[in-house]
């Protein structure tokens, strides 16, 4: 999966995830006491943050990490919930949408999002500020001010700088940094930030609370940054804005005199090209038929590369195009569309809309570079460019090949049963054949019935496929992006990890894969913070320095199996142990009684977290509880094995839900039972003498090797002896269980068939060493055995 | 060693990291009369700048960056 996919990717799931906390926040505010609401709300705010560190989109993470914060509070009882802050939460996230739409159209962000997305970002935390720290008037002022916070009236704060200074440094800008509370655990040094601010005139530094007196003193907690700093500079407000740059949304600027601000507004930055038809136009107003010609000609222009951009353009199409290409040039009449129309000529057909859109590019540079140069020569083209950008857009997203038809699930599982009843019913044709032979001697008829039925079965085959093909993904679809992670996240880390991936065509049903991306991302970076470590630990323990982390899919029957392993420093039971104590999770006379391979399993425990420093990978308590829940939402299992010191393997165990099985219809008993064919090895019949019997086992040698048998009708409790044939042969069939061979004695075979298993449900759901049931054709319920739970 | 406990001051000398503020406040918080000496110290972090202005020893004598001076002063 290329870049380019992966980014539409996000942006499909970035807008679910929009949508998803739009509605959820409309939820809450009808019930806000709902803790799994608040919960379901902050995970998705989380997912759409993690999203964005996949790429650079900068503005939309701030936004989206302040929304995140405040959301931890809500969730956590320190801030109330109120209509106030889900209007600002609401305005983030439209804000958030348009950016969505900006990388669709554009693939990345405009530069004028940067400081809208700190108003966002600064409005969303102010919610949570003015709580925490009352004092803090200016930053709800600074919110509301326009795109970089250069606020106009002078604020209360300049006060504490001295007016004569104020008055020598009419144009210096004023800054006042207030460093979050807990800046001193992220390493950062408020002082020294400050201290070395370009162009500084003056520093004044106080408390933002009242500091301590008396007794409060002996409480008073000094890595809790309490600093309000205040700084003049003579320096450039963007200079400071660079200075500053990791902290945007700590810092308010003001400038006694502002500044005229040429191109800051967001609005113009984000569509240009209206803005230079305009001056265009005001070009050509001195001669109206002649501009009139020249709209209509870049009209046309850009009606030709709508054209060409199309896809399948027949031959004649494009010489249709070529000539009106030339018509137009020919119709501006000068000597740059001379040179064009002679160009023209020259260039194959594959490249003509790259030329055609080149050209116009080139034009607007001209024009660009050298306004007064001769209108009539360029404009005809450049104007075609302006006109003919948006146009492209449109065809971006509504001429674009790939459509996406969103249809909703229901409409696909009726359309799945649909054809389930329709194999069943093609499949009594057949039947129906053997009976007008049978019965009625009509020969003729029979072979008939039998060419329609080829012809049937050919098309509900094809149908079925396609059915499932909607339905159907490769994991690898939800694996590909993992690549960019890991990278990512490592070098963060400054661990050295190579991802390997292996059983990406292993496909399953979109409803079990989709889920399975977010779980994924948890466990991998649960992997690469707490398994894999930093190279020199790596070395020391006898291991090599990259650590590696293994995702293997396979089928495994009615499942899927993703496996995830990493050679890390493993669980550690003992500190999972204390850790869950310490968090009251499990009382400490209870921690102590679990083995080591329980102790373990505690990381699935809700709240459940060994870290205690929240950093953006980890430690916000969203875990394992997550990921079993999600997996367990999809009816699947999570296993967790480690070797502390050595690494961890998670296996997730998922079902396969729809889909098509291909089974060997097997007669016991006179019973016909199913057994899934990817299990089977081999079918032989082996002569009665040829079986030894040691005791109650009876074994047999295929091909130089024991193969232990056990008899169906005994494993299913049928009081039947297997069937021998005519030359006292048994029907044995051989399966795989594990890494062994085990062959189940039958009375006959009867043949594959490809059935739509259907999982057992209800009352049934109970029965073991069954995988679930199918109709066949004849209308008989075919059971399809487990033979890994029979066994 | 960024800062030397003496009987009547602390004396903080060279680069003072992030680290030290902890010791620092609780030795200020011991003292009945409490003074730094700050006339060697080239860099303080936020955070021990943070205790001299909370806490408000007395100043044995002033540090040589006159940014840092002058904070310590308005305080």
């Amino acid at each position: 999966m290329n870049q380019t996919e992966l980014l539409e990717q996000f942006v499909i799931e970035a807008r679910e995830c929009l949508e998803a906390i739009g509605a959820r926040l409309l939820d809450v505010e009808r019930d806000p006491t709902n803790q799994e609401l608040l919960n379901d709300l902050f995970r998705s705010v989380h997912t759409l943050k993690g999203n964005c560190g996949l790429f650079d989109f900068k503005p939309l993470e701030r936004v989206m990490h302040a929304g995140e914060d405040l959301l931890d509070r809500v969730r956590h009882r320190t801030l109330d919930y109120s209509g106030e802050l889900a209007d600002a939460l609401l305005d983030a996230m439209d804000y958030a949408a348009r950016l969505i739409d900006q990388i669709e159209r554009s693939g990345r962000i405009d530069d004028g999002a940067d400081a809208q997305s700190i108003v966002h970002a600064q409005a969303l935390r102010a919610l949570f500020d003015s709580v925490t720290a009352a004092p803090v008037a200016v930053v709800p002022a600074a919110a509301a001010a326009p795109a970089v916070a250069v606020s106009q009236a002078a604020p209360d704060w300049l006060a504490r700088l001295e007016a004569a200074l104020l008055a020598a440094h009419p144009a210096a800008t004023a800054v006042r940094y207030l460093p979050e509370e807990g800046c001193f655990f992220k390493g950062e040094d408020p002082w020294r930030l400050a201290s070395t601010a370009p162009g500084l005139l003056a520093l004044h530094v106080d408390g933002r609370q009242a500091w301590p007196e008396g007794d409060e003193r002996a409480a008073w907690d000094c890595y809790q940054c309490n600093l309000d700093i205040v700084l003049l500079s003579s320096a450039a407000c963007a200079a400071l804005e660079q200075h500053f740059r990791c902290v945007p949304e700590q810092v308010v600027y003001h400038q006694p005199q502002p500044q005229p601000q040429p191109e800051h507004q967001p609005e113009h930055q984000a569509l240009p090209l209206p803005l230079s038809t305009e001056a265009l136009d005001a070009d050509t107003d001195s001669d109206p038929a002649q501009a009139t010609l020249r709209q209509r000609a870049a009209q046309l222009w850009a009606d030709q590369c709508a054209l060409l951009a199309r896809s399948g353009l027949s031959a004649g199409t494009v010489q249709a195009t070529r000539k009106t290409l030339h018509g137009l040039l020919a119709a501006v009449d000068d000597a740059a569309s001379k040179v064009a129309s002679a160009e023209l000529d020259a260039v194959p057909d594959a490249r003509l809309l790259a030329w055609v859109r080149q050209q116009a590019l080139q034009d607007q540079s001209l024009l660009a570079d050298d306004p007064a140069a001769d209108p009539a020569a360029v404009l005809q083209p450049a104007d075609s460019m302006v006109s003919e950008l948006p146009q492209r857009f449109e065809d971006s997203s509504g001429g674009h090949p790939h459509k996406v038809l969103k249809v909703s699930q229901e409409k696909i599982d009726r359309l799945m049963e649909l054809i389930g009843e329709m194999v069943v019913a093609k499949n009594s044709l057949p039947y129906l054949a053997q009976r007008a032979e049978d019965v009625f001697q009509q020969r003729e008829l029979s072979r008939e019935i039998k060419a329609q039925y080829a012809v049937i079965n050919r098309i509900a085959e094809d149908m079925q496929h396609a059915v499932l093909q909607v339905r159907m993904l490769p994991v690898g679809a939800v694996f590909q992006r993992f690549g960019r992670l890991v990278r990512d996240i490592s070098r963060k880390l400054g661990k050295d990890v190579n991802l390997v991936i292996e059983g990406e065509d292993t496909e399953a049903d979109k409803n079990v894969i989709e889920p399975l991306s977010d779980p994924l991302i948890h466990i991998l970076r649960n992997s690469l913070d707490h398994g894999i470590e930093t190279p020199d630990v790596r070395r020391a323990a006898g291991k090599p320095a990259a650590g590696t982390i293994r995702i293997a899919a396979r089928q495994e029957s009615d499942r899927v199996l993703i496996e995830i392993s990493d050679d890390g420093a493993g669980v550690n039971p003992v500190r999972v142990r204390a850790k869950a104590v310490e968090r009251g999770l499990i009382p400490a006379d209870r921690a102590a009684l679990l083995s080591d391979d329980d102790a373990v399993q505690l990381v699935f425990l809700p709240g459940f977290s060994t870290v205690d420093t929240i950093s953006d990978l980890s430690g916000r308590g969203v875990g394992m509880d997550v990921v079993r829940t999600a997996i367990a939402r999809i009816n699947g299992g999570v296993d967790l094995r480690s070797v502390h010191g050595k690494g961890t393997t998670l296996t997730l165990s998922l079902p396969l839900s729809m889909a098509v099985t291909n089974v060997m219809i097997v007669e016991s008993a006179g019973r016909r039972l199913g057994v899934p064919m990817d299990l089977i090895v081999e079918t032989v019949r082996v002569h009665t003498d040829d079986i030894h019997h040691f005791k109650q086992v009876r074994t047999t040698v295929l091909r130089g090797r024991i193969v232990p048998l056990r008899a169906l009708n005994e494993l299913l409790a049928l009081d039947a002896e297997p069937l021998a044939n005519e030359q006292g042969e048994l029907a044995v069939l051989v399966v795989r269980i594990g890494n062994q061979n085990v062959g189940l004695l039958v009375d006959h075979f009867q043949g594959a068939s490809d059935i739509i298993l259907k999982p057992l449900e209800g009352v049934l759901a109970g029965l073991t060493g069954f995988a679930g049931t199918a109709l066949m054709g004849d209308g008989g319920v075919l059971m399809v055995l487990n033979p890994k739970e029979l066994l | 060693m960024a800062i030397r406990y003496l009987k009547k001051h602390a004396a903080l000398e060279g680069s003072v990291s992030v680290d030290d503020a902890e010791s620092l406040t609780q030795w200020l918080q011991r003292q009945p009369a409490p003074a730094v000496h700050l006339g060697k110290c080239e860099h303080l972090h936020g955070a021990v700048l943070q205790v001299l202005l909370a806490l408000r020893p007395k100043l044995v004598a002033a540090p040589a960056d006159p940014l840092l001076a002058a904070v310590l002063r308005g305080a």
